[in-house]
């Protein structure tokens, strides 16, 4: 009902464009015809077989591949956007979008040096342009390559509405949430299970009078002394960190890291977070916080750091803000440089032909109209391509 | 006295009672004259008294041919209208029309026309009345100073330029106050500065410099006087050009947060860049074994590398100039050249 008044008034607004959907058909036909050399029954032209990321290529841009169930549940226990884990309980699978931002990204990885320090990229493109979608693909090869993957899924959370804040035993300048670390370290041990007990520590850690983790010990039991005991788990993320980054690109070490930090100017920016004397608590003095800063620093090697900006979560920032320098800020941007800023931006033809396909075949758009030209016509006008925006657009259809 | 002349006819008239008929055109005559004269002044009822009351306007003349047919060609003009004046139709020797034609008609012409004299004219102003002016003006004036013939040897020769407006207007009051705004502009080029007193004067200027043309506008009205506003204004530039130039004892504490640009050179940008070659060209041999100094190449070679020219470009560009699209990625392909990716 809404979509027809609205389209009564658009009626006149909407040019006759009809180039946007035989051009993109034209691509797909091409597809198509190169796709029977590859996959014997292809069933639609916007999805392709390839579910290992790092076999996809440049005419895999556009079509969605599938996550395998068994990976969502161990890379992604928290990495994925909300809205697209509702998506996947309703389609009853994963569908990830191959897209040219992540490829670039995974061809760097494929043929960077893991001897020299590691390499920092960042997704920065408009609201809603799919950077943090970009760095779940990212994760997820890094993941199917065998690395180990610290995800953070959005630093944003760590800086506000914190329900508790302990002052730390560590550091008594610094402040401890003991929430959020242990809700990280669960995710964190679900997604890299086998490396927990291949993993020794090389020093020693003084939890309390009584309790300490001694030199060799395997990092599974650092980490589950951090999820048992919760007042010190701030203080075992620091620990584990510090583990991990001493030891990741070493020869005797058989494992790359993979740092993947969403929502990265919040560690340069704001917190809403106050003390008792209700004066604001500064990022630094986080503990969290102080940690991951020394995390994305390239002062390690052995992998890469993978991140992304964004706006929607953060602090006294604009709307209107999504370039890095803007985000990041003076601090944030001296302290990153030099990085690859990579940009995401809404969809192409191609890719946009792509997504409304999906839609159709997974009986998303109900509305008879949303099925015909004049309606895909709309929705390019009204989403303006930009994936959030059709995807908000077509969930009421 | 009127009065009396009346009664003088009665008198008479009984006197001569039986040759009245012949003595009365006699008397008539004589009493005619004086009748007029007496009537002529003071009589407005003239016309109800018969022959006698004949009263008499006083003569029109006819009018003369206008003055316009007796003008020559070659005349002086300036004479006929020296000054503003409202326009005579026998003084413009023009077929001039105005007004808006009745239907079927065309505009009236100038004769009686109220529409032409309502207007403003500029039949004093003709070019040879000008030149005229111009002609009695010259006594007055200098002239131009020999070899400033073009705008760089204006600016060579006299930098400091200023601008004044003056108002006139009918009224009252001859005085406006608008009068007395003085602006005064100069070339930074053309004052000797060095580099400090240069940045320091940026500093103080803000926004009366322009970067693009180089010019320092100075306006100046807060003194009711132009003359006052003038002197002020020359003061400002006095004081500006020799503060620039001292060196205060607080400047040493200058951060590079007050710094008016981005400087690459000591910034975190260099030192970052630096250390991350650094580390690629001396890949860490393992925990302990600390970098050794001659593996590592010197800091000047690694500034003088091409890449971290581009990197040092794209950084102070993207800095300096604000953020944008372009500048992001002139940024990202500095990057990649420098990891070599």
């Amino acid at each position: 009902m809404a979509l027809q008044r609205v389209s009564f008034r658009i009626r006149q607004t909407v040019a006759c464009a009809r180039s946007i959907h035989t051009s993109g058909c034209r691509h797909l036909q091409e597809a198509l015809a190169v796709e029977p050399e590859r996959n014997p029954e292809p069933f639609s032209i916007f999805r392709t077989q390839e579910s290992d990321p790092a076999c996809q290529l440049e005419n895999h841009v556009g079509q969605y591949y599938t996550l395998p169930p068994a990976h969502i549940q161990t890379v992604f226990p928290h990495g994925l956007p909300a809205r697209f884990q509702l998506q996947m309980k309703t389609f009853n699978e994963g569908c990830v979008m191959v897209r040219p931002p992540a490829l670039e990204v995974i061809s760097y990885l494929k043929r960077a040096d893991y001897s020299k320090p590691a390499l920092r990229f960042l997704f920065y493109g408009v609201k809603g342009s799919g950077k943090t979608m970009s760095l779940c693909h990212t994760v997820h090869y890094c993941s199917t390559q065998g690395w180990l993957v610290v995800h953070i899924p959005d630093a944003h959370l760590w800086v506000k509405n914190c329900k508790e804040l302990l002052p730390s035993s560590y550091n008594g300048s610094r402040f401890d949430q003991p929430l959020q670390a242990t809700n990280w370290l669960r995710n964190f041990r679900v997604t890299n299970e086998q490396f927990l007990s291949k993993i020794q520590t090389r020093h020693r850690y003084v939890w309390t009078k009584r309790e300490f983790t001694e030199e060799g010990r395997p990092l599974g039991e650092l980490v589950d002394q951090g999820i048992t005991r919760v007042k010190s788990s701030s203080d075992v993320v620091g620990a584990v960190i510090k583990e991990l980054r001493l030891q990741s690109g070493q020869p005797e070490g058989c494992f790359r890291m993979a740092v993947a930090v969403d929502g990265l100017n919040a560690l340069w920016g704001r917190s809403t977070i106050k003390k008792e004397d209700k004066s604001p608590v500064s990022i630094e003095e986080l503990t969290l916080m102080h940690n991951l800063r020394k995390l994305v620093k390239n002062d390690w090697c052995g992998g890469a750091i993978i991140t992304a900006l964004s706006q929607t979560g953060s602090l006294y920032t604009p709307k209107t803000a999504y370039l890095p320098h803007v985000l990041l800020g003076e601090e944030g941007f001296d302290r990153m440089d030099p990085f690859v800023p990579v940009t995401v931006s809404n969809y192409s033809e191609k890719e946009f032909e792509s997504c409304y396909l999906y839609y159709q075949d997974r009986q998303w758009l109900q509305h008879p109209q949303s099925r015909t030209e004049e309606g895909k016509k709309e929705l390019v006008f009204m989403s303006n391509r930009n994936p959030s925006a059709l995807e908000r657009l077509c969930a009421f259809l | 006295m009127a009065a009396h002349t009346t009664k003088i006819c009665l008198s008479l008239g009984r006197i001569n009672g039986p040759g009245f008929g012949q003595y009365a055109s006699l008397n008539r005559a004589t009493y005619a004259t004086a009748l007029s004269t007496s009537n002529f002044t003071g009589n407005k009822g003239g016309p109800d008294r018969g022959g006698r009351g004949a009263f008499v306007r006083r003569p029109r003349r006819e009018p003369g041919e206008p003055r316009t047919e007796k003008m020559d060609s070659q005349q002086d003009w300036s004479a006929v209208y020296p000054s503003a004046a409202s326009f005579r139709p026998g003084s413009v020797p023009l077929p001039v029309r105005m007004g808006y034609p009745v239907k079927g008609g065309v505009p009236s012409e100038k004769r009686g026309n109220l529409e032409l004299i309502k207007i403003p004219n500029f039949l004093h102003l003709t070019p040879a009345a000008i030149k005229k002016h111009c002609e009695a003006l010259k006594p007055f004036c200098t002239e131009w100073p020999a070899g400033l013939d073009s705008d760089a040897d204006l600016d060579k020769h006299l930098p400091i330029r200023i601008e004044t407006t003056d108002y006139v207007s009918a009224g009252p009051s001859v005085r406006n106050p608008a009068a007395r705004v003085v602006t005064l502009r100069v070339r930074l080029s053309s004052l000797n500065l060095d580099e400090h007193a240069r940045e320091k004067m940026l500093k103080l200027l803000g926004d009366r410099y322009c970067k693009d043309t180089d010019i320092l506008t100075i306006t100046t009205d807060s003194c009711p006087l132009k003359q006052q506003n003038n002197d002020y204004a020359m003061y400002l530039l006095t004081v500006l050009y020799h503060e620039a130039w001292k060196t205060e004892a607080w400047e040493s504490e200058m951060t590079r947060a007050d710094r008016r640009e981005y400087i690459w050179e000591d910034s975190a940008s260099q030192q970052n860049v630096l250390d991350t070659l650094a580390r690629m060209a001396t890949p860490v041999p393992g925990e302990g074994v600390g970098v050794g100094e001659g593996e590592a190449p010197p800091r000047e070679e690694l500034l003088a590398r091409p890449e971290v020219q581009q990197y040092r470009d794209s950084v102070t560009r993207l800095k300096n100039e604000g953020e944008s699209e372009g500048a992001t990625l002139r940024y990202r392909e500095a990057v990649k050249k420098l990891l070599s990716l």
